[in-house]
């Protein structure tokens, strides 16, 4: 059993759509320090594209030039 | 609409919409939202919406660290702790995209602007068309800081030379 944290209540929507974009924020942060770092062990767009369930060209397109800036740094 | 109207507009546009991709990249957003196009607003030189915003107890810095505070406490209300976003590193290229209720808030603006006096578009009509907006960010941000949204409005309407 997996103890879930604890959400905004269902009949206070406002607060629970608050949720869902910060929580959008951290998924899209979650994902570009997540492939950026896939990228620096040598997975391809087309590996990156197959675990994020999107084509490698969509994950390329999305996130290429991101991850570049990172890696330069 | 006078020629040297027309002209400044398209400066203060080029820098509300430049500012706003700054607000938002910087909070590791790639698409500015309502509350990026206030924050930009706040640092225009016509310094209307400074102005404004002054006129309720609060300034651009109060405002960033409250749109922050709000995408925070959503996070600790699910017993996250992410620590702060980091800024986006890549420059931005293309055109720009904005939000469907940033665009709106763009367009709310340009019609304050134009029952305005003097004419022309300034930052305080960015402040009212972003305090009309009942809900998001923005909103939430300014509820945090305490202050009411009529409030805001009210201020930025004298600000901005719009009539009541």
């Amino acid at each position: 059993m997996v103890d879930l944290p604890p959400v905004p209540a269902p009949e206070d929507p406002e607060a629970a759509l608050a949720a869902v974009v910060a929580l959008r924020r951290l998924a899209a942060r979650l994902e570009t320090e997540a492939v950026t770092e896939a990228v620096e062990q040598g997975w391809t767009w087309a590996q990156i594209g197959e675990a994020l369930g999107i084509s490698a060209q969509a994950a390329h397109k999305k996130l290429a030039a991101e991850v570049r800036a990172r890696r330069g740094r | 609409m006078g020629l040297m109207t027309a002209i400044r507009d398209i400066r203060t546009i080029k820098r509300l919409l430049t500012g706003a991709e700054t607000e938002a990249r910087a909070a590791g957003e790639a698409v500015p939202g309502p509350e990026h196009l206030l924050l930009s607003a706040a640092e225009l030189p016509d310094g209307t919406a400074g102005r404004a915003l002054a006129a309720v107890d609060t300034d651009v810095a109060a405002l960033r660290a409250a749109v922050t505070a709000v995408h925070d406490d959503a996070l600790t209300g699910l017993g996250l702790d992410a620590g702060p976003a980091p800024a986006l590193a890549a420059p931005a290229t293309g055109p720009l995209r904005t939000s469907p209720q940033a665009q709106q808030v763009f367009q709310r603006a340009v019609e304050l602007s134009r029952s305005a006096t003097p004419a022309g578009l300034r930052g305080a009509h960015v402040v009212a068309a972003a305090a009309e907006l009942e809900r998001g960010t923005a909103a939430r941000a300014l509820r945090r800081l305490g202050i009411e949204r009529d409030q805001v409005l009210a201020a930025a309407r004298v600000e901005g030379g719009v009539p009541a």
